[in-house]
């Protein structure tokens, strides 16, 4: 037979029982909108009955254990999909940023710089005995030298940009996987008790997945329920309690920044390794595309210099004296439309300028034609394209890349947008339904309580009996 | 499916953005006309453009090349007209002389000053100036390329103007070959001696050819040294004189005219009958000459009509790659107006109510 003073014990667990179901819910309405938390549910069970002869009776519920509510697998999906994102955020706003050096819709670029070049020298053709159209050929020369300038300047000014965020990106880095290792160390202590580590976990995975933002990652939980981090293939950022930290630093062969793994050796450089991320975007673009760019502007500044000396060096000019070098001749393909540049001696005397092919014949304008033609030349690409071709294939090329980019971004958004709305569909918060658990928990704290009080006064029924 | 709040927060975001943004899109469409705002937005279309502009402005400077050309063929050719009206004048004036029915000494004597004057005409035409530039200097366009002697101090430069793409037109004829008649082709007519180096080789090679033909003429000025005589000399061995390089024949005019001046001084009845031959080659010399002169004025202007033409082609080109369709992008924001309002009149319901708006 079941005792009052057992019945009282069940109200009053139940009270309790009540009170922390309670608890959570508010702990859930109050994290509904902490990014990465994950909904928590008591979970409640009944409490050992007690046997009386036949009868076993019930001694009321207690609570197991607070769990969250969450799909791991998911969590490592949406941290890997996580990366591509990062990867194709930074290279997308890194690449619209080139495109807009190319960009000619709105401004003058190198396209226009280039005809007018050559439209110059049609001019001069035209009256080569004129000074002002060897005015307007200097001009225009030194114009288009100074945007092969601009160009060179504003591309070189992105790679700088992408530095400057790789720095930033590699201190959040460390930041995090300090982090990390601490949680680790919580998670462990907590969790070696038996009890889950709910609120410690959702933080952990959150900044797995802000790691994997910036940097490809690949990661694993031990027995111990610590993560081991690996960032690129040898960089081991996080193990156990521990973490290591990475270091963006110059190298001596190139100014731009290269990513060094510190661990307890002397620091490695693992920049090719990563290939993920919001730094494997930014590298992509740095070290490939802008230097692919580059390249190519190069080497039309070099060989329009290279042919317009030619033809110009053969020529004489207004006072009959041999043609000099147009452009100073830069010496390498590699760095040529830093370089390329106006001959001083024209610069100064535009009566240099050599616009006939035979000395002491004002009228000759046989070099200023030859040079013109060169717009139309096929000198570029071993012969198969003009100059304006090749800067165009370019222009089209890049915008081809930036909006392939900006596509891969839009649908890895969609990617992950779903995949977050699934992780919300599970661990998510939602209010009614935690208002009604409110309400649930409410009416079971009242009917505890009245137990108690029904417990209660059967006890003074039972005191009173002598009374009566 | 479990709907959590965020999920219904992140929604309403996402599709606000997103009609908020293709709107901005649209709206920048609106105020620039334009289609294409950065190489990305078409990547194909934006190379292409750049493509036609350039052969825009490329087509640009060749109309105003030609316009340049064509007023130097323009006057080159009036030039030359009054060039050959004036030897048709010494002709009137030679075959009035040439006999005794209707000329005699004296008549002559007086039309050999009038002679003098179209000799002096000729000087005059040949010395002729557009703007700062002799047009029948050749390349020599600032050297005055006649003496009075009638010696020549030009060069047999052909100026030439790129038209086209890939086509150049001489724009000047040179003085030598209209006045002195050299360096004509078999059949006299005046042309211009080359295509239009394109690049270094083809530069080189004429410079090359150049520097030979100027030792040819060299040779040429001492073989016609040896036939320019004092009148009394037999004309016939100067007449249809075999240019010994080219085997062009030509006339020089000036020699002509003061040879019919001379012997219309000495009253030298069949020197002048003998210069009536050479002056109709002469004339014939000037207006082939002329009608090389017309013909290249013809083929600039057809040239300009299809430049003219292909400048609007590229206009359009540019402007059908580039531009936006104005009906397109206003019908399409207002459609995307209308989406925004939907979004957001849906999204404060999905919003508002919740369990706890119904709890008193």
């Amino acid at each position: 037979m079941s005792k009052i003073s057992a019945m009282m014990d069940t109200g009053k667990r139940s009270l309790m029982n009540s009170q922390t179901a309670l608890q959570t819910v508010g702990h859930n309405i109050a994290n509904k909108s902490t990014e990465g938390f994950s909904r928590q549910r008591v979970e409640l069970m009944t409490n050992q009955p007690i046997t009386e002869g036949n009868l076993q009776i019930g001694m009321g519920a207690r609570a197991g254990v607070v769990t969250r509510v969450n799909n791991p697998w998911l969590e490592k999906q949406i941290q890997k999909e996580g990366t591509s994102m990062g990867y194709q955020d930074s290279r997308t706003n890194a690449l619209s940023r080139v495109e807009q050096i190319y960009n000619e819709q709105a401004n003058k670029g190198l396209n226009q710089y280039m005809t007018d070049f050559f439209n110059s020298f049609r001019e001069l053709s035209n009256n080569p005995e004129s000074l002002a159209s060897r005015t307007m050929v200097r001009e225009s020369a030194a114009a288009l030298t100074k945007d092969f300038g601009r160009v060179v300047g504003q591309l070189k000014d992105v790679q700088e940009d992408i530095d400057g965020q790789i720095k930033t990106t590699v201190d959040e880095i460390n930041q995090i996987t300090k982090e990390i290792a601490s949680l680790n160390e919580k998670v462990q202590m907590v969790e070696i008790q038996n009890t889950p580590a709910n609120d410690e976990r959702d933080r952990r995975d959150l900044l797995l997945k802000k790691l994997g933002e910036k940097i490809d990652i690949s990661w694993a939980e031990g027995k111990d329920g610590m993560v081991t981090v690996t960032a690129g293939r040898t960089g081991i950022l996080v193990s156990g309690s521990g973490s290591s930290e990475l270091k963006a630093q110059e190298t001596g062969d190139r100014d731009r920044l290269e990513i060094f793994f510190v661990g307890t050796g002397a620091p490695a450089n693992i920049t090719k390794q990563i290939t993920g991320g919001r730094i494997g975007g930014a590298l992509d673009v740095r070290d490939h595309i802008i230097e692919d760019m580059l390249a190519h502007v190069d080497n039309m500044a070099y060989t329009l210099a290279k042919e317009v000396n030619a033809a110009h060096i053969e020529g004489f000019d207004k006072s009959g004296r041999p043609g000099v070098l147009f452009f100073d001749m830069p010496e390498d393909v590699k760095g040529a439309a830093a370089t390329i540049n106006l001959n001083k001696t024209i610069f100064n005397d535009v009566g240099r300028i050599a616009a006939g092919a035979q000395p002491g014949a004002a009228g000759d304008n046989t070099v200023a034609n030859v040079i013109s033609s060169l717009q139309n030349r096929q000198v570029m690409d071993g012969g198969s394209s003009t100059l304006d071709d090749y800067y165009n294939t370019q222009v089209g090329q890049i915008g081809a890349i930036a909006q392939r980019a900006a596509k891969a971004q839009e649908s890895q958004k969609n990617v992950l947008g779903q995949l977050t709305n699934i992780r919300e569909s599970i661990s998510g918060v939602s209010l009614d339904e935690e208002t009604t658990k409110m309400i649930e928990f409410q009416k079971t704290y009242d009917a505890s309580a009245r137990l108690i009080k029904t417990a209660d006064e059967m006890f003074d029924t039972v005191l009173n009996l002598k009374r009566l | 499916m479990r709907i959590a709040d965020k999920m219904a927060f992140n929604q309403v975001n996402q599709n606000l953005s997103k009609n908020r943004s293709d709107m901005a899109d649209l709206q920048n469409q609106a105020a620039t006309q334009k289609r294409i705002t950065k190489p990305s937005d078409d990547p194909l279309a934006s190379a292409r453009v750049l493509a036609a502009r350039t052969e825009e402005r490329g087509n640009t400077q060749f109309i105003k090349n030609i316009n340049n050309a064509r007023s130097f063929l323009e006057f080159s050719d009036q030039s030359l007209g009054e060039l050959s009206e004036i030897l048709v004048r010494a002709k009137e004036l030679a075959i009035s002389q040439s006999n005794d029915a209707s000329g005699n000494a004296e008549s002559r004597m007086v039309t050999a000053s009038e002679v003098e004057q179209i000799y002096n005409q000729a000087v005059q035409i040949g010395n002729r100036k557009l703007g700062e530039r002799y047009i029948f200097g050749g390349y020599k366009t600032q050297t005055m390329p006649f003496s009075q002697a009638g010696e020549y101090f030009g060069d047999d430069g052909d100026m030439k103007i790129q038209t086209h793409k890939d086509s150049f037109v001489a724009m000047n004829i040179p003085g030598n070959k209209v006045f002195l008649g050299k360096g004509l082709g078999g059949d006299g007519i005046v042309r211009a001696r080359y295509e239009a180096p394109t690049n270094v080789e083809q530069l080189k090679e004429f410079q090359q050819e150049e520097l030979q033909r100027k030792e040819q003429n060299q040779e040429l000025e001492q073989n016609y040294l040896e036939t320019r005589g004092p009148a009394s000399e037999r004309r016939n061995s100067r007449m249809d004189k075999q240019d010994p390089v080219t085997g062009g024949a030509g006339i020089n005019l000036f020699t002509t005219l003061r040879n019919l001046e001379v012997s219309l001084r000495t009253n030298d009845k069949d020197g002048i009958q003998e210069t009536l031959d050479t002056l109709d080659q002469a004339i014939s010399q000037v207006v082939l000459a002329r009608s090389e002169v017309g013909s290249r004025i013809m083929s600039v202007n057809n040239t300009m009509d299809s430049l003219q033409k292909a400048v609007v082609d590229n206009k359009v080109t540019a402007s059908e790659l580039e531009d936006a369709d104005a009906f397109q992008v206003i019908s399409d924001i207002n459609k995307t107006d209308s989406t925004l309002k939907a979004t957001l009149e849906t999204s404060g319901k999905l919003i508002q109510p919740s369990l706890l708006d119904f709890l008193r």
